[in-house]
C-alpha cells in the first residue's frame, strides 16, 4: 500500500513537472501575483492619502463672493478657478472634483442678510470625488456658521442660542481597519494561488487518464484503487500547496519591499501572518486539490474538466462574498464554511485582530473531514464501469 | 490456464431518455491452456471486449465464472491481475513520460525490483525491436510504436497468461511481423495466450485453437481443421461466416461496447 503510494506520487510529480508550459505559467502567475498587487496598492492608498490631505477647494465664480474668498483663504485653502464647461468635464468624469457654484448676487445677497444659494456639483458615483465633495460641504458650513455667529454676536445673542447639539465625531476604527476591503483580497490570494496549484494536476490524473485510455490499464494492475487515488492526490495536493507557499512568500517579499509607509500602517505580513496563513491555507489546498479531482473524474476529456473546474473557482471566489453583503461581520457558523472562514480568519490576522485557536482548528478540521469525504468518493468513483470504459 | 464457464453480463445503456438493458455477453464458455495460442474470434459486438475484461476483473459478471490459474476472478481479483499480462482495449501511454519510465511504472506498481524492471525491459525492448525508443518521450510516437510500448508495459512482469485485445489494431506489416513473433516465442516458453481478432487471418496465422463468438454467445471451439467440420464447410472463412450467421439468428439482441 505505502509502496504504491509511493510509487504513484512519483510518478504523477514528475509528470507534473515535466509539464513545463503549464509548470511555467502556473510560478509567473504566483511570483508576481503578490508584488503587482502589492504595488497596485501602495499606489491606491497614496493617490488617496494625497487627495485627502490636499488644501484646495474648486469654485465657479469666486469674484462674486470676495466674503468667501476671504474665509478660505483665512483657513489656508487654495482656491482654484473652475473650467468654464465643469459641468460637463464632471459629467464626463475627466473632473473628478466638486465644483462649488457661486450666482453674481452673492455679495447683495450677503449685505442683505438674505439666505445665499449656492449650488455644489459633483458627481457621487465617482469614488475619487468623495474626500473632495465632503471637504466642499464641511468649508460651506464652516462659513455659513462663522458668519451666523458674528451675526447673532452683533444682535447680542448668545451664540449657543443656535447650536443645540454638539457632535465630537470618535473613530473608533484604527488605521488598520480603515483598509477592510483591501485586506480582503489578500486572503482571496491564498484561496486563488491554492486552486491554481493543483487545477491542472488534478485534471491531468483523472479526466487525463480517461482521455488518454491510460486508466483502464492502471486499474489492471494488482492494488487497490484506493492506494492508486491516494497516491494522485498527494501529488496534487503538494502541488496546490507549493505553489501557495510560493505566492504568500513573494507576497510577504514584496510586503517587505514596497515601500508604503501607508499600507505598512494598514496591515503587517511578516512572519508571524505567514506562519498563521500556512495553518489556515494548507488544509484547505490538500481539500480543495481532492474536490478538484473528484470533479474532474466526471469529464471524459481534459476540455470538460477544465469547465468543471471553472465552475468549482467561481464558487470559492464568491462564497467570501457573504462577508461583504454582511457588512465584514464575523459569526461563528463561518468557521463551518471553507473559503469563508479561511477568508474571515485571514482578514483578522491582516487586522491584527485577536484569533483563537479555536478559529485555526474548527476550519482545518472541516477541510480534513472534506477531503477525506472527496477521496472516498473519487475511489467509488473509479470503479464504476461507466467511468473506466466510458470514453 | 484461463477458464470460462457460463459468462454473462448486460448493461444499463441511455437510449434517448430511456434507460435500457443490453446485453454485451450472453453465455460465453472457453477454456485456453498453457502453451497454446487461444484465439477469440467473432464479428464486431460478439462480445469479445467484455469477455476479455471479465477475465481481467475490470468488470464484476452477471453470472458465472471466470478463473486464471484456478483462481476465482471476483473474489481472487488481486492475485488474478499479478498473473495476468493485459494489452487492453485502451493502450494510453503518458506522453511525457519515455517508453522506458512508461514501462517501469508499471512494474513498480507490481512491486518489482528497479533492477528486475530493467533487466526485463531491456530482454523485451530487443525481442520486438524498440531499443531506439526506450529513453524517448511517447509524444508523437506513431501508433505502431504505441504499440509496441504498449505490449513491453503489459508484460514487464513476465506473467504466465496473457490476455490480448485486438493485438494487431493499427500496425503495420514489419510490426504486425514482429509482433507474431513474439507471441509464438511467448507461446514456447509455456505461456497460457488468449488473443481476440475479428479478422479471420490474424487468428487462423497464430492460434493453436479457435473460439468462435458472435451474439455474445460462444457458438463453437477447436483447430481450424475442427471448425470446418464442424461447419461443413470448404474452408475456414466459410465455416467462420456459416457459424457466426447461424448464432446471430437466434441470439438475442446484440450487444455493444460500453
Amino acid at each position: 500500500m505505502i509502496a504504491t503510494i509511493w510509487t504513484v506520487f512519483r510518478k504523477e510529480s514528475q509528470d507534473g513537472l515535466r509539464d513545463r508550459r503549464t509548470l511555467f505559467t502556473i510560478l509567473i502567475t504566483a511570483i508576481a501575483m503578490g508584488p503587482v498587487f502589492l504595488l497596485l496598492m501602495a499606489n491606491f492608498v497614496s493617490g488617496l492619502e494625497e487627495r485627502g490631505t490636499r488644501r484646495e477647494v474648486m469654485v465657479d465664480g469666486i469674484g462674486n463672493a470676495p466674503e468667501l474668498a476671504n474665509f478660505l483663504q483665512r483657513n489656508d485653502f487654495t482656491i482654484k478657478p473652475a473650467p468654464a464647461d465643469y459641468l460637463d468635464e464632471i459629467k464626463s468624469g475627466r473632473l473628478q472634483e466638486a465644483v462649488i457654484v457661486i450666482a453674481p448676487d452673492f455679495s447683495t445677497r450677503f449685505a442683505h442678510g438674505d439666505v445665499i444659494d449656492v449650488e455644489l456639483v459633483f458627481d457621487e458615483s465617482r469614488n475619487d470625488a468623495q474626500v473632495s465633495i465632503r471637504r466642499a460641504e464641511n468649508l460651506l458650513h464652516a462659513f455659513a456658521k462663522e458668519i451666523g455667529i458674528t451675526r447673532l454676536i452683533a444682535r447680542g445673542v448668545a451664540p449657543d442660542v443656535a447650536r443645540v447639539v454638539n457632535v465630537e465625531r470618535i473613530n473608533t476604527a484604527t488605521p488598520k481597519q480603515q483598509g477592510a476591503f483591501l485586506l480582503f483580497l489578500i486572503p482571496m490570494f491564498g484561496l486563488i494561488s491554492a486552486m491554481i496549484g493543483s487545477m491542472s494536476a488534478a485534471i491531468d490524473t483523472t479526466a487525463g487518464e480517461r482521455e488518454r485510455g491510460s486508466l483502464e490499464p492502471l486499474l489492471m494492475n494488482p492494488v487497490g484503487v484506493g492506494a492508486l487515488v491516494i497516491g494522485k492526490w498527494s501529488a496534487v495536493a503538494l502541488q496546490s500547496c507549493a505553489v501557495l507557499a510560493l505566492t504568500m512568500f513573494s507576497f510577504a517579499l514584496a510586503a517587505h519591499v514596497v515601500p508604503s509607509e501607508k499600507l505598512s500602517l494598514l496591515f503587517q505580513f511578516g512572519a508571524p501572518e505567514l506562519s498563521r496563513f500556512f495553518a489556515m491555507m494548507l488544509p484547505f489546498a490538500c481539500m480543495i486539490a481532492a474536490l478538484q479531482m473528484l470533479v474532474a473524474t466526471y469529464g471524459r476529456s481534459y476540455k470538460e474538466a477544465q469547465t468543471y473546474a471553472g465552475y468549482i473557482a467561481l464558487v470559492v471566489n464568491f462564497v467570501p462574498l457573504v462577508t461583504v453583503f454582511s457588512a465584514f461581520r464575523d459569526a461563528p457558523w463561518q468557521l463551518l464554511i471553507p473559503a469563508l472562514a479561511q477568508q474571515m480568519v485571514l482578514s483578522r490576522v491582516l487586522r491584527g485582530d485577536s484569533v483563537s485557536a479555536y478559529a485555526y482548528l474548527v476550519p482545518g478540521l472541516v477541510a480534513v473531514a472534506l477531503a477525506i469525504l472527496f477521496l472516498v468518493g473519487l475511489t467509488r468513483l473509479l470503479q464504476r464501469e461507466r467511468i473506466i470504459f466510458g470514453r | 490456464m484461463i477458464e470460462v464457464a457460463h459468462l454473462h453480463k448486460s448493461f444499463m445503456a441511455a437510449s434517448g431518455r430511456k434507460r435500457a438493458s443490453v446485453t454485451a455477453v450472453e453465455d460465453v464458455s472457453l477454456t485456453a491452456d498453457d502453451g497454446e495460442i487461444t484465439g477469440l474470434l467473432g464479428p464486431n459486438g460478439a462480445g469479445k471486449t467484455t469477455t476479455l475484461r471479465m477475465i481481467a476483473t475490470l468488470v464484476a459478471p452477471d453470472r458465472g465464472i471466470a478463473s486464471v490459474d484456478g483462481l476465482h476472478s471476483v473474489q481472487n481479483a488481486m492475485e488474478v491481475r499479478r498473473r495476468l499480462g493485459v494489452l487492453s482495449d485502451a493502450r494510453g501511454l503518458y506522453v511525457r513520460l519515455t517508453a522506458r519510465e512508461n514501462i517501469r511504472y508499471y512494474g513498480r506498481l507490481r512491486g518489482m525490483s528497479d533492477a528486475a524492471i530493467k533487466d526485463s525491459t531491456e530482454r523485451l525492448a530487443q525481442l520486438i525491436e524498440m531499443e531506439n525508443l526506450l529513453d524517448r518521450r511517447t509524444e508523437g510516437f506513431s501508433q505502431g510504436e504505441r504499440m509496441k510500448v504498449a505490449i513491453a508495459r503489459a508484460l514487464v512482469h513476465d506473467p504466465q497468461n496473457l490476455v490480448l485485445d485486438e493485438p494487431s489494431n493499427g500496425l503495420d506489416i514489419m510490426s504486425t511481423r514482429a509482433l507474431r513473433d513474439l507471441i509464438r516465442r511467448l507461446k514456447e516458453q509455456g505461456k497460457c495466450i488468449l488473443m481476440s481478432s475479428h479478422i479471420m487471418q490474424e487468428i487462423s496465422a497464430l492460434s493453436d485453437r479457435i473460439v468462435v463468438m458472435a451474439g455474445g454467445r460462444t457458438v463453437a471451439a477447436g483447430t481450424a481443421p475442427e471448425l470446418i467440420e464442424i461447419a461443413k464447410a470448404r474452408n475456414l472463412e466459410d465455416a467462420f461466416v456459416a457459424l457466426t450467421a447461424h448464432a446471430s439468428q437466434d441470439a438475442s439482441p446484440p450487444g455493444t461496447r460500453p
